[in-house]
């Protein structure tokens, strides 16, 4: 645990202070542009919420790019599954009309089986066909792309619209807004905590991790390889289309729009990879992401740095956690070893000559 | 003293944490001779040596190399000054040639970064001839022996021109016949001048070998001494502290019920190469079989139908009285425990923690592990588990959530047996279970063999190690060509008839050439 997060931390402050030396060299006041990255995204009760917002769907793809990736399933068919759970979503948020109490529960259930579904295909065809699941689930994006655009610019169009996008679905289905603070959140903390338990407690997740770091050892130790895997493809779809499904839940729009899975899953993927798989690092490094992404907007306005800006602190913190992950532990390790050295010298000072080699 | 050839003084390896690897070890190596290192597993044996060839940093002590100071931050250093080193795993390239995979890292480069095989080709050519190595270099490495292999990582390093060869445990993975061949190639390379520094747990081999012996212990080395009138008995004690027994002490053989039975069993590989054919036989509850044979002759494919691993194509698996031939590995794993042969890629996951490496199979069939609820794993109760593990097999570890990779070889081999034991089933398949182990831990694992074996288990052995499979088999069945062609008595056979068998000289039950003539 200790040994991830450390790491983790030094990766964000190295960043950090990368992107504080590159503000300055562009010209602009970096510690203010820095106070106002943090104020428009944590200080306040509105930032805070919005950063929570933002987070949602990160914590979900990210989560989803985890199991995937941890158990040896390239899963790279986030976008087309939080496509298809958002539509899920939206076409029985508009066709079915009951109270919010089966309404929510059942909205959430047709994201997660969507999504599920979406990755099955690939998983099916892989079982099937042996087709590597790496570009099925690629080429599963165009179609959940195009399909979806084609719902919403014919037969799901909102026609008192004029962009492509479909009606609002009935307010049953709607996540309640506390006061500012998006209940879809809680959603995502719960989806959070159920994935973690099992990626890390339970007999399946034990075969996924053993599966991802080595096949050939979970299979001679009698796990079902083509079962573990299944199961780790649609539950790694069933997160993406999760994230999907809670757009079209949470927030104030609740419609299916063009464009609504903008980065949230490649940011998703990229979070996994940073965080090595492991799930306490994916949700850290969500919350991380979405406080510079939210944050980058208030820095725009307050000192006029390019809220682009939010990519490179991003890229900065992928490229350096990831390069350094192995050399900031072997670091960290030999000032441990260094120390003991120290320790080990003072005993032998102390016991005088108390060498042991003779030769024979 | 003033002009050593390697000199190592006051050694110390801390490996991070906290794991005191080598503590303050000098050892002094001759110009032209074949100096032995022996100790029990995790003794700091490999270690030295990295740390003497550039692939581990010290953290204390200097080397002296030819009377000047050396210190590699590479093995290519290393290599450059002379020294090679031959890994107890090998580094080769599968699908290149034995010729390829020479030159890999030191390509004759033309004008504009072409590759002249001109010059190059007819060197490795001359080398092979000289040191009479009897290779084809235009072979791929996939499709030749691991005796091969290792003589194409020797070629490597007289290709590149080394005067001192360590070599860690080459012998582990041989027949004894290409482990002999080794021998003879190692005299006559240090008959030209060559320095040969010899890593092994075999003790025999040591002293047939070696022209002065080092013995190490926790880090630490123990004597240095001359190879002359010394004995094998005396040498064990030395390493381990304490009296070793070679051959170990068993009762005959009390026989029960049959827990193992393979009939008929066919497997034809996906190139149509017939690698089982017609393999019958069984194991008794209280008996231990132990199959021989040249590896390559079907006790891989045999071991992998046992498993569940592969399917035969006809012919049919037993296990404690049930017919498994249809079921999957976890069925089967519920009736017997498997020690697999290579611990590195089968027996174990690397880079998972030593405590979620003790616990596979055990996930599914032990509820000791179980948490409440009987999806999860306790994660309290697994590493109580692991504890004991560690502490019934002596395994010895830094601590339960290091990664696996960070134990010394044939620690990891008893956490692997250990796993397997504490399945606790009727039927245990061994293949080179002992393999890497130092004396003290294979005369552990042997008595544990035969404890379950008196307590009325059926053990199956798959060996190359001849002698283990005398001294603890009470049948032997020897495997040549997909077949088993004897099944012989320990008390009432040789190790020369055996190897007839082997080699396919003698043929007990038919004639295997006429009958592939006829299936032609
Ligand atoms: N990469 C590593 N990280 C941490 N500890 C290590 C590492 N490699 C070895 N060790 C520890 O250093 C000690 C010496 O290991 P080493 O591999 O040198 O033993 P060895 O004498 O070669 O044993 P064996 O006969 O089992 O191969 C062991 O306690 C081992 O756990
Ligand atoms: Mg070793």
């Amino acid at each position: 645990m200790k040994k991830q997060v450390l790491p983790a931390l030094i990766g964000i402050v190295v960043a950090l202070l990368a992107g504080l030396l590159i503000l300055w060299a562009q010209g602009y006041p970096p510690l203010e542009s820095y106070a106002a990255l943090f104020s428009y995204s944590l200080f306040s009760k509105f930032a805070f919420f919005s950063t929570l917002d933002k987070a949602t769907p990160l914590i979900l793809t990210g989560l989803s790019a985890a199991v995937g990736f941890g158990s040896n399933c390239v899963n790279l068919g986030q976008p087309g599954q939080f496509l298809i759970g958002a539509m899920a979503v939206t076409a029985f948020g508009i066709a079915v009309d009951l109270p919010a109490g089966l309404m929510i529960p059942l909205s959430i259930l047709v994201a997660l089986v969507a999504g599920a579904c979406w990755s099955g295909i690939a998983a099916g065809l892989r079982r099937r066909f042996k087709m590597d699941e790496f570009i099925t689930t690629l080429m599963l994006n165009f179609i959940a792309d195009y399909f979806t655009l084609y719902l919403i610019s014919g037969p799901m169009l909102d026609k008192r619209m004029y962009s492509p996008l479909t009606p609002m679905t009935n307010p049953g289905a709607w996540l309640p807004i506390w006061n500012g603070f998006g209940s879809a959140f809680l959603v995502a903390v719960a989806a959070f905590a159920v994935v973690s338990v099992l990626w890390n407690r339970s007999k399946i997740g034990y075969e996924w991790r053993a599966m991802g770091q080595n096949p050939i050892f979970s299979r001679t130790g009698g796990c079902r390889n083509d079962a573990a895997y299944v199961w780790a493809m649609l539950l790694s779809g069933a997160l993406a289309g999760l994230a999907g499904g809670l757009m079209i839940m949470g927030g104030m729009q609740h419609r299916f729009v063009k464009g609504i899975g903008a980065n949230y899953a490649w940011d998703g993927v990229m979070i996994a990879i940073v965080a090595n798989n492991n799930m306490i690092a994916t949700g850290l490094y969500a919350l991380f992401f979405s406080v510079i992404q939210t944050g980058s907007m208030g820095m725009e306005l307050e000192t006029s740095v390019p809220s682009e800006f939010s990519l490179v602190l991003q890229a900065i913190v992928v490229l350096f956690v990831v390069a350094s992950r192995e050399s900031t532990r072997v670091l960290i390790n030999n000032i441990t070893a260094e120390l003991r050295m120290r320790r080990a010298r003072g005993r032998d000072k102390g016991m005088g000559d108390g060498r042991h080699a003779s030769n024979g | 003293m003033q002009d050593q050839f390697i000199k190592m003084d006051s050694i110390t390896k801390i490996y991070p944490p906290d794991t005191l690897a080598l503590d303050k070890v000098d050892l002094e190596i001759q110009e032209g001779e074949i100096h032995s290192i022996i100790g029990e597993n995790g003794a700091g044996k490999s270690t030295l040596m990295k740390v003497f060839y550039g692939m581990a940093p010290p953290s204390g002590g200097e080397i002296h190399f030819r009377g000047r100071k050396a210190k590699f931050a590479t093995p290519r250093e290393a290599v450059a000054s002379g020294i090679g080193m031959v890994h107890q795993e090998f580094m080769l390239i599968p699908s290149y040639t034995v010729y390829e995979n020479v030159i890999l890292g030191a390509e004759p480069a033309g004008r504009f970064g072409t590759l002249r095989h001109a010059d190059t080709k007819p060197k490795v050519e001359e080398l092979v001839d000289t040191y009479g190595l009897n290779i084809d270099i235009n072979s791929r490495i996939g499709d030749i022996s691991v005796g091969a292999q290792q003589k194409v990582e020797i070629l490597k390093l007289l290709y590149r021109d080394v005067d001192v060869l360590i070599m860690d445990e080459p012998t582990a993975a041989l027949t004894p016949q290409e482990a002999g061949e080794l021998f003879a190639r190692l005299r006559g390379l240090n008959k030209v001048g060559k320095t040969i520094i010899f890593i092994s747990h075999k003790l025999d081999e040591v002293l047939e070998l070696s022209d002065r012996i080092t013995v190490m212990r926790k880090g630490r080395r123990v004597v240095t001494v001359d190879n002359r009138g010394l004995d094998k008995a005396e040498l064990a004690r030395a390493m381990v502290g304490r009296d070793v027994v070679f051959s170990i002490e068993k009762a005959p053989a009390s026989l029960g019920e049959i827990v193992f039975e393979a009939r008929g069993l066919r497997y034809v590989d996906e190139n149509g190469v017939i690698r089982l054919e017609g393999v019958s036989f069984d194991v008794r509850r209280g008996e231990i079989v132990g199959i021989a044979g040249v590896e390559g002759n079907g006790q891989y494919e045999l071991v992998q139908l046992v498993t569940g691993l592969l399917s035969a194509q006809s012919g049919r698996v037993f296990i404690g009285g049930h017919d498994v031939t249809g079921e999957d590995v976890m069925a089967r794993r519920k009736l017997m425990c498997y020690v697999p042969q290579d611990r590195k890629v089968s027996g174990s996951a690397q880079n998972m923690s030593l405590v979620d490496n003790a616990i596979m199979t055990h996930h599914r069939l032990n509820p000791e592990i179980e948490d409440r609820c009987e999806a999860l794993l306790s994660s309290g109760r697994c590493r109580a588990f692991t504890s004991r593990l560690v502490e019934d097999f002596g395994v010895l570890v830094p601590e339960l959530d290091a990664p696996i990779s960070s134990l010394s070889g044939g620690n990891q081999q008893k956490v692997v047996v250990g796993r397997e034991f504490m399945l606790d089933t009727d039927f245990i398949l061994l293949d080179q279970p002992t393999r890497g182990l130092d004396v003290g831990s294979i005369e552990y694992v042997q008595e544990e063999v035969v404890r379950r074996r008196d307590a009325g288990a059926g053990c199956l052995l798959i060996s190359a190690d001849l002698d283990e499979l005398f001294s603890l088999s009470d049948r032997i069945l020897v495997m040549s060509r997909g077949r088993v062609v004897a099944e012989l008595r320990p008390e009432a056979t040789t190790r020369e008839e055996i190897g007839e068998y082997m080699l396919g000289a003698k043929d007990a039950q038919e004639d295997w050439r006429a009958r592939e003539e006829v299936g032609k």
